[in-house]
């Protein structure tokens, strides 16, 4: 009850302060009149009277002190006056108020947009029920080192059936599919074929609807699909009426029957559409690898256990069918590591990059703070002397530094959003889970916390912890400041030291990862044509028969499309030459087994396999890829001709290292084909890779529903697109072309790994130069600064003014010398930690370790030079005259 | 040590002042005059410990304020026990006789 009470008499107090004020006021006055009446009853003149009284009385406003602390100001109104004498003493001292606040926002703001990613794309789980019960269950082939397979039909109607570890093992595999509309232009949608139980293994439901029945999965079931959540909404009116309605897929019309929740964007976050694969066991053959299986664990079952029970199942399928399956194993992985465990390394050394940002920025702030400390012993001293408390000093100290984090906290997290989203835009197409990224609330609170830990450790203690002695700081006379400030002295040029051996890793590190970055970037890829526009599209199956019965004489309709297609875009005005492939110049594609002639038995021991690339006759030139022996294709090797192939030079190596390999012949897709000529190798595994063995069919005896366009343009490439669009609608107005892009574009996404770790490792280091540049200035003018009245008796006792330069730059010197020492290490050891991620840079490389260790140098020299022409401008008289 | 000193002497101010008031309510002087009274010119109160005291007296509800008019028609800020206080100042009285008791009994044993 006495809270209440209390409470209100407090907020009285708080809210009517003039009012209550005024009563005390009046109260005490009354008491000293009567006090001096009774005196004066007893005799004594009034003025006398009065006197005794007030010296009765015990000091007036000391009374009204004693009456306002027992009345209790309420913490609130402490905390007001607090917070209006910090914002005046900070607006008093400008630079250093915006210095710390944006030290603190530069290391608030880096480490809140990273530590985002890192907790979006590795921390947080995948939203599906129990995600660590996903697992993907991979083939892996030995003879060609390959893991993370994928598995043919049967192989998944085995394991399905054999496999004792999953509730559910579905199969997926990704297709593109061709919507048309009355009312709209052809689109290609990013689809899947999935099986009835792909939604069980992940644990998911509808948004709206239901998933695939296992009728609709049967063999020649009916045509349903489900749509993704984005596409729902953005393609089809977001409403509960989509259901039943009717998509055009690839000319056949399907019945949607659901739609996926919005968190559930698998197995692409651009799928936009499911159908059924609708498999039996023969519905293709064993030695045709496409399915991506992906199975739930049952409740006691391990990942470690569920992969050696797939192990068992692949190897007694290894040895029931021994040329399918021939050194063909599986294995299991778990789903989240299969969708970031690509990234983890680098998300890793983005974290490890901006933890040493942060150290840094705090310890600049600490500097600052202890800086600032010193300069204020006096004022400190003056309060105290006037009857502050301890208590209350700490307080008003506390108070200020929350301002400051504050303010700090506030800048913060405006850079953290907008550098995230920088991040994001900047971000290469590989990292996974984009869409789940936002700025974390977790992460921001416990910046904040540590740049408040940082404010109260630096700007608050050493005020309590006796740095500030009223008796010290009021001698006028040598020791300024005393023993306290010595050491705190000492301490800022350790900070120092410290910040310049974390600046020296970064610089290091990003120094290498820029260099990584620009060899790969001057690989070779293989190829010369840099102005080549690149069209994907696809025939749909309804309309472009294909069986493999009568491949590939029987495909004349498509044979048709393809040389119509080249020679039409061929013929374009600013059109240099034209060509088709499968695969564009930087990407993989598939590789088949293969066998030579004459060499059965060499095939028998290992299924080797080359990566297979049909290309159109043009193709080499169209490109530029030399020809290095034998020759190209031309127009008279078509479907009635005998078949021929090229391949690389890296397949030549390897397999006719002894044997000229022209005449000779393969055989893949159950037929001979004879080796007509030998090329460059294109690096379509990716730059920094080696390059690997290849052999390219020709497309007019090798047709594909599914291909790219290549054109060679003499300006600029986009320009000819549209052009080449009405062409392609010209020969077939439902076919969508899609992922358009030029090769140099292409060439730019291959490197965007290593652009994006550079770029960002850039900034990191560049930001820890520019705090380490501020603490080193810090430090030494401060130094100058104190040691003012000494550089007067120097000055004095002859030292020239380059002298005095001289020795303050040799400080600043010092400090880098000290911080480089220390910072070496670190280096050499990020430099062993990055290795992995180098290409074709040592981890000790010394230009860059040098160009480091010289910036560093730089900046020192840059820091010092201020506070020296300051220590050279000092005039003797004057600095002994001081204070 | 000066903490638990003080609290012993805040302690007891306050027992006088409530044992001041428990005749009839009184203003701030008043109370000082009549504790003069009381104990014979023992003890003075300065206004210093004299207002505080009776701030904590109102937080413990136990002493109640009104602005009123003195004789001379001075407006004057009039403190009353409540029944509350009554009780308190029973058993402050109380144990204030248990502890001379004790002190008084140690004291005379050696």
């Amino acid at each position: 009850m006495t809270w209440t009470s209390i409470a209100v008499r407090r907020l009285r107090a708080l809210l009517r302060r003039s009012r209550v004020e005024a009563e005390m006021a009046e109260e005490l006055r009354l008491h000293l009149e009567m006090e001096a009446a009774h005196r004066e009853r007893a005799g004594l003149a009034p003025d006398e009277a009065r006197r005794a009284a007030v010296h009765a009385f015990g000091g007036v406003e000391h009374a009204k002190e004693a009456y306002r602390d027992a009345r209790g100001v309420w913490a609130v109104e402490q905390v007001v006056q607090d917070i209006r004498y910090g914002l005046r003493s900070l607006r008093a001292a400008p630079a250093f108020t915006a210095a710390v606040i944006i030290t603190l926002a530069l290391g608030i703001g880096a480490s809140t947009a990273i530590f985002s990613v890192v907790h979006g794309v590795l921390l947080r789980a995948l939203p599906y029920a129990d995600p660590e019960r996903i697992v993907v269950l991979w083939e892996n082939d030995r003879d060609s080192h390959t893991e993370r397979e994928p598995a043919s039909v049967p192989d998944y109607f085995d394991y399905a059936a054999r496999a004792r570890s999953f509730s559910a093992l579905a199969a997926f595999a990704e297709v593109p599919l061709n919507r048309t509309s009355a009312d709209a232009e052809p689109e290609r949608l990013a689809g899947a074929r999935v099986t009835a139980n792909l939604l069980a293994a992940l644990g998911a439901t509808p948004r709206i609807g239901r998933g695939f029945l296992a009728a609709e999965d049967a063999p020649g079931g009916p045509r349903v699909a489900i749509v993704s959540d984005r596409y729902w909404r953005t393609h089809l009116g977001g409403t509960t009426s989509v259901l039943g309605s009717s998509l055009l897929l690839d000319d056949s019309a399907s019945t949607i029957v659901g739609v996926l929740p919005p968190e559930v964007r698998f197995p692409t976050e651009q799928t936009d559409v499911w159908v059924p694969m609708q498999l039996s066991p023969t519905s293709a053959p064993r030695s045709r690898h496409f399915l991506t299986l992906v199975g739930r664990l049952r409740a006691n079952v391990s990942v470690t256990a569920a992969n050696s029970e797939a192990a068992s199942i692949g190897k007694a399928l290894e040895s029931e069918y021994t040329s399918d399956n021939a050194a063909r194993g599986a294995s299991v992985e778990s789903l989240t590591d299969v969708l970031v465990g690509g990234v983890r390394r680098t998300l890793v050394l983005l974290l490890g990059a901006v933890a040493l940002v942060l150290l840094i920025a705090c310890a600049n702030a600490a500097s600052l703070l202890l800086a600032r400390l010193a300069a204020r012993a006096r004022e400190v001293a003056v309060r105290a002397a006037l009857g502050a408390t301890r208590r209350r000093l700490a307080q008003q100290f506390f108070v200020e530094s929350l301002l400051l984090t504050l303010g700090a906290s506030t800048i913060g997290v405006a850079l953290a959003a907008v550098g995230l989203r920088g991040l994001l835009a900047f971000a290469p197409a590989t990292l996974p889970r984009r869409a789940e990224i936002a700025l974390s609330a977790p992460v921001l609170a416990a910046s904040i916390a540590v740049s408040v830990l940082v404010a109260l450790a630096f700007g608050l203690l050493p005020a309590l912890g006796g740095g500030a002695m009223p008796g010290d700081a009021l001698q006028s006379t040598g020791s300024r400041g005393g023993t306290a400030s010595r050491e705190h002295r000492r301490f800022r040029g350790w900070l120092v030291v410290a910040e310049v051996a974390l600046s020296l890793v970064l610089a290091v590190s990003a120094g290498l990862l820029v260099r990584s970055f620009e060899r790969a970037r001057g690989v070779d890829p293989g190829f010369t044509a840099r102005r080549v526009l690149e069209i994907h599209y696809q025939l749909p199956p309804s309309r472009y028969f294909q069986s493999f019965s009568n491949y590939p004489g029987g495909w004349s309709k498509i044979l048709g499309f393809q040389r119509d297609l080249v020679a039409r875009a061929g013929a374009l005005p600013g059109v240099q030459s034209a060509a088709l492939a499968y695969n564009d110049p930087l990407t993989a594609g598939f590789a088949n087994s293969f066998r030579i002639e004459g060499r059965e038995a060499e095939a028998e021991r290992g299924q080797a396999e080359l990566a297979t690339r049909p290309v159109s006759a043009s193709y080499f030139a169209t490109v530029g890829i030399p020809i290095l022996r034998g020759r190209g294709f031309t127009e008279r090797d078509d479907a009635s001709a005998p078949l021929v192939v090229v391949i690389n030079a890296a397949a030549a190596t390897r397999y006719f290292a002894n044997d000229d390999p022209l005449g000779k012949r393969i055989r893949f897709w159950g037929q001979f084909r004879e080796i007509v000529g030998v090329v460059g190798n294109e690096r379509f595994g990716g730059l920094v890779a080696v390059a690997p063995p290849a052999v390219y069919p020709v497309v007019s005896q090798a047709p594909m529903t599914i291909a790219t366009l290549l054109v060679r343009t003499q300006g600029d490439p986009r320009a000819s697109l549209a052009a080449v669009r009405r062409e392609l609608r010209a020969l077939d107005p439902n076919v969508a072309p899609f992922d358009v892009q030029t090769i140099d574009e292409a060439l730019a996404t291959s490197t965007a790994p290593q652009r994006f770790s550079a770029t960002l490792l850039g900034s990191f280091a560049g930001v820890a130069l520019v705090l380490a540049l501020v603490g080193i200035y810090g430090v030494v003018a401060y130094s100058v600064a104190q040691r003012t009245r000494e550089i007067g008796i120097r000055v004095a006792l002859g030292a020239t003014r380059s002298d005095v330069v001289r020795e303050v730059l040799a400080q600043g010197l010092r400090l880098a010398l000290a911080g480089c020492a220390i910072g070496l290490l670190g280096a050499l050891a990020a430099g062993r930690l990055l290795a992995s991620q180098l290409f074709a840079v040592s981890p000790w490389d010394p230009a860059t370790f040098g160009l480091a260790i010289t910036a560093i140098f730089a900046i020192a020299i840059v820091g010092s030079y201020v506070p020296a022409r300051r220590a050279a401008g000092v005039q003797a008289l004057e600095a002994l005259r001081q204070d | 040590m000066a903490a638990a000193n003080r609290d012993v002497v805040q302690g007891t101010l306050d027992m006088l002042v409530l044992k001041a008031l428990s005749l009839e309510p009184m203003h701030g002087w008043g109370i000082t005059q009549r504790i003069h009274q009381i104990t014979k010119d023992v003890l003075q109160v300065n206004p210093g410990s004299l207002y505080p005291a009776l701030e904590r007296l109102q937080d413990k509800r136990w002493v109640l304020s009104e602005w009123s008019t003195t004789e001379n028609n001075r407006r004057a800020k009039y403190y009353r026990i409540t029944a509350a206080g009554r009780r308190q100042l029973g058993d402050e009285t109380e144990s204030w006789r248990r502890l001379v008791a004790a002190v008084d009994a140690v004291l005379r044993t050696s």
